[in-house]
């Protein structure tokens, strides 16, 4: 392992970070030096292991807290009263029986907010927007109260799809427009015309995909508490600091005056990126009755306003020479956002999984009268998956080839976008591997044009599900990519306490993701601890140094190395205090299970013998992330089989097993990479079958608000699911070598699955969630 | 089963003249409380804010994700659909209770041991979903511990290592008749 690292000259370079698909310059202070790569051939002891998850028992015991379960003295309640329809204005507000029911403490209606906070306003712009919020002793008070205000609209026109907001006599639903102002949003490279033109064929598609909600368990939540003028916030984040910097901003305080805990938390999923109106209603009203109080979202808040996946129609051609090389791809896509949102459109994959010259996006984002969304587990790459792979199988039926020889053929060298080599690419091993481990066979997606029951009979895959004459079964395949580099600022200080034990100190969040559990592997294995003796402690902005939101698979590759380079920084004070107490020099000293000892000899001690002789001495490392390498691509790559069984009967649709490849980079911790896995995959099934939020075109509301309506995953729905590993420690993308895990596995999913269902009814379903009657159309040719 | 004497009186608070409280006696694992809940709260409200047992989760409230999960005389109970006043005299099982404190139960070691917990939210309804399975059913196949189970949702996906951590449990001997851990509650196991 490295004893000397490299001292760096210090001072600050600007840096490229990608997060989820967007592209930021930052300008980065270099870290006093840099830990020496931890390349495949490094021997890791801890790193590597499938360590049992830090804060499990905590979980299967009930003792871990989440934001729910946090109670302060003389605590209130908060209950936010939304409105009912999609678009108007607030005529007048009656409270007076509301005020006057037990319990209540405080209401907040129109206009009552303060303006910064651009809440409880007098106009609607969606159902489900915040119109009023009732404080009471408990939360069953402040609900009832909340219902018994009368509140009475005018109501206005609105429009909830993306054809009625971009009509010609559509109603506003944005004063500045109702089509956002990046649209059309184009990327392009090289001459699509040109490419069609030299093409030997050339499919066309329309694929449209849902609004899926994060349907996390625990709903988004706060409880806010003031002590004199400083705040205490404890909320379901996914971003401790952000929500410090989105409550001072909006409050007007110094960001010392803001604290943000989030100790334990139920999922985010990508929608849990900042303060919401519950937050800062609850801060409000905290000010306002000088006590604690909580705002948690209801289920159905939840489902309608917290935050979605948006739809898209992606209008896909794709040109390709008899051997299969691609000559053009282009999309022209119709997003709508919601009220509000950001363009995290379906166009980024389809520059960057595959070679071709000639690629062009036009993406249109219309805000239209629902809910705003929020990035949700891979945004963008999801839909854009849907539609790119699902034209790429297609393409494969039309020529009649291998699908998975089609990915081959075309498989990009270099960052097709951007000509920039990549960190590490092992997506021919993950092709590899999987057609190997599913019995992948080349003989499929054949172009069937016909329903052929006989076919039935032929099927090659066996499985313990039993099958009857109305019963087919089918495979199919799709790829995937995502940035995952991750990328600075990000901190870490590493704490050797009297009695050696260990405290990893980062101001991140483990939302469920195994963060914890990761970031002390990494420390242990750095400073030579055994595991046992590291503790990871996150989640609080007042003693925590800065890390950033855990969005965009970052936080391994971001905060991982800062934790390394702070844990190797502390064992450098250690070892000079043991070479004293071991009479050598430091350089001499080796590190193992909180053991030293002084190399090709005999003399050794304990982390706590050298301890207890410094006494109550600090060692303190500390540790930053470094910047990005300059002209280089991070991605994290992947393939996924899936073999379903369709009842032709009945268009239902089982998926029966799922084979995952994908390369990560170096994975610290295979058992819970395993479960991410797993779980991106069942979100990938629920997308892909399932999950749809509906709404009412003529009502403007959303129907189906419940886990009732909105189907996700149950256990009964999941299939065999097999995980494997391609490539290797990644050390041009950090020195840890280990990139980001958590979305890639939802992106191949749903192409994959609807590739099988096409191999098995020889007809494509173009549109997800595959709903039996999409899949009965399209068996019957009615659609 | 020792019910609880059954008591009404009239509060004296004038305000809230019409209102009855119900005094009540049930056993939470192995404490008996003296309660007398609203007539319109839930079990788990009272778990959750009278006894501060946040181990049970609200996460629908409406019996459709599994979350509160409790065993109630044994059997399991969606916490946010029973009402308390229904649970006078009754035996009530929470994550809390599935072993003594300071321990783990077989099936709490399986599920650490398999990672069968990602954010842990949904983890209570879980664990107390497949000890009732396993109280009922020493050797589950994969088919009915899927039965049993899919009325306990989880965003997470971590469904497969909950299988495995089930079947690991029942191998170990976690539905060999009642567990240690739940003897004490003389509830009708296996009934």
């Amino acid at each position: 392992m490295a004893r000397k690292p490299k001292p760096t000259k210090g001072g600050f370079v600007q840096t490229i970070v990608e997060v989820e698909g967007r592209t930021e310059t930052r300008t980065v202070e270099l870290p006093a030096f840099e830990p020496t790569p931890w390349t495949d051939d490094v021997e890791l002891h801890i790193v590597g292991t499938s360590a049992t998850r830090v804060d499990a028992s905590e979980k299967v015991t009930g003792r871990a807290r989440y934001t729910a379960d946090i109670e302060r003295p003389g605590m209130l309640h908060a209950y936010i009263l939304r409105a009912p329809i999609p678009r108007g204005t607030i005529r007048s507000v009656d409270a007076a029986a509301a005020r006057a029911m037990p319990g209540v403490v405080a209401i907040m209606g129109p206009g009552d907010a303060p303006s910064k906070t651009r809440l409880l306003g007098n106009d609607i712009t969606y159902a489900g927007q915040p119109v009023a919020v009732v404080c009471a002793s408990s939360v069953r008070e402040a609900r009832n109260a909340a219902h018994a205000m009368v509140v009475a609209y005018d109501a206005a026109p609105f429009a909830v799809t993306f054809k009625a907001a971009v009509a010609p006599d559509a109603p506003k639903v944005r004063a500045a427009g109702n089509v956002n102002p990046k649209s059309p949003l184009v990327i392009a490279r090289g001459d699509v015309a040109a490419g069609l033109a030299a093409a030997d064929v050339v499919v066309t598609g329309e694929y449209r995909t849902p609004v899926a909600l994060h349907t996390a368990l625990e709903p988004h939540g706060a409880v806010c508490e003031w002590d004199g003028d400083r705040l205490t916030i404890w909320e379901s984040t996914q971003g401790i600091f952000r929500v410090r910097a989105d409550a001072a901003r909006i409050l007007e305080l110094p960001l010392s005056k803001v604290r943000v805990i989030k100790d334990y938390m139920g999922g985010g999923f990508g929608a849990k990126n900042g303060a919401g109106a519950h937050t800062i209603l609850a801060a409000l009203l905290a000010k306002q009755t000088g006590r604690a109080v909580r705002c948690i979202n209801d289920r159905e808040a939840e489902q309608i306003d917290s935050g979605n996946r948006p739809a898209s129609v992606q209008r896909v051609t794709i040109g390709a020479k008899k051997n299969g090389t691609l000559t053009a791809i282009q999309m022209v896509g119709d997003i709508p956002l919601g009220i509000s949102g950001w363009e995290g459109g379906p166009a980024q994959i389809y520059h960057e999984l595959y070679a071709c010259p000639n690629v062009r996006t036009e993406e249109t984002f219309a805000y239209i009268n629902t809910s705003g969304m929020q990035a949700f587990r891979g945004p963008g790459y999801v839909e854009g998956a849907f539609g790119l792979e699902g034209a790429m199988n297609a393409l494969a039926r039309k020529l009649n080839m291998d699908p998975l020889a089609l990915r081959k053929k075309n498989f990009a060298k270099k960052d097709p976008r951007q000509n920039r080599p990549f960190s590490g690419n092992a997506l021919l091993e993950c092709y590899e591997k999987g057609a190997a481990a599913f019995g992948w066979d080349g003989a499929q997606a054949k172009a069937l044009s016909v329903v052929d029951r006989e076919r039935l009979t032929a099927n090659h895959v066996p499985t313990t599900r039993r099958s009857s004459t109305s019963k087919r079964r089918g495979v199919g395949l799709a790829a995937q990519v995502w940035p995952t580099g991750g990328g600075p600022p990000s901190y870490a200080t590493v704490r050797i306490n009297a009695d050696a034990s260990i405290d990893v100190l980062a101001g991140t969040q483990d939302l469920g993701t195994g963060s914890r559990t990761v970031l002390a592997q990494i420390a242990a294995e750095a400073i030579g601890a055994k595991l046992t003796d590291v503790r990871a402690i996150i989640g609080d902005t007042q003693s925590l140094p800065y890390a950033g939101n855990s969005w965009g698979s970052m936080t391994t590759p971001s905060v991982g190395p800062a934790v390394r380079m702070a844990a190797e920084d502390a064992q450098r004070q250690l070892f000079e205090a043991a070479a004293t107490m071991l009479d050598t020099t430091p350089d001499t000293l080796e590190a193992r299970d909180s053991r030293i000892v002084v190399r090709d000899t005999d003399r050794t001690m304990t982390f706590a013998e050298v301890t207890k002789n410094l006494g109550n001495v600090m060692i303190s490392g500390s540790g930053s992330r470094g910047p990005n390498p300059a002209g280089v691509a991070i991605n994290t790559f992947g393939v996924q089989f899936a073999e379903v069984e369709v009842d032709v009967d009945t268009g239902l649709v089982t998926v029966l097993r799922i084979v995952a490849v994908h390369d990560a980079g170096r994975i610290i911790n295979p058992a819970l990479a395993e479960s991410q896995m797993q779980g991106g995959i069942l979100q990938g099934v629920g997308y892909a079958l399932y999950e749809e939020r509906i709404v009412d075109e003529r009502l403007g509301v959303v129907l189906n608000p419940s886990m009732h309506e909105y189907k996700i995953p149950t256990m009964a729905d999941v299939p065999v699911i097999t995980v494997l590993w391609a490539g290797g420690s990644d050390t041009a993308a950090n020195h840890t070598g280990a990139r980001g895990i958590a979305e890639p596995p939802i992106i191949p999913t749903a192409p994959a699955i609807a590739a099988a269902v096409a191999d098995a009814i020889g007809a494509e379903v173009p549109q997800i969630p595959l709903t039996p009657w999409r899949v009965l159309a399209a068996i019957t040719g009615t659609r | 089963m020792c019910r609880a004497a059954f008591k009404t009186w009239r509060t004296f608070d004038t305000s809230l003249t019409a209102e009855l409280f119900q005094l009540m006696r049930l056993t939470v694992n192995d404490r008996v409380h003296d309660v007398a809940p609203r007539d319109d709260e839930t079990l788990l409200e009272l778990l959750r804010d009278r006894l501060a047992l946040t181990g049970t989760k609200l996460t629908c409230d409406r019996g459709e994700c599994g979350a509160c999960t409790v065993l109630l005389d044994g059997a399991t109970a969606y916490s946010c659909l029973t009402l308390a006043v229904s649970c006078d005299g009754a035996t009530v099982r929470t994550v809390e209770g599935l072993a003594p404190p300071g321990s783990l139960s077989t099936l709490q070691q399986a599920f650490i041991a398999h990672d069968a917990a990602q954010c842990g939210y949904c983890t209570p309804g879980q664990l107390v979903a497949a000890q009732a399975l396993l109280d009922h059913s020493a050797h589950p196949t994969d088919d009915e511990i899927r039965a049993a189970m899919s009325g306990n949702l989880c965003r997470c996906g971590t469904y497969p290592k909950i299988v495995q951590a089930i079947r690991a449990a029942a191998e170990a001997g976690a539905g060999v008749g009642p567990s240690a851990a739940s003897t004490a509650d003389g509830a009708p196991h296996g009934a």
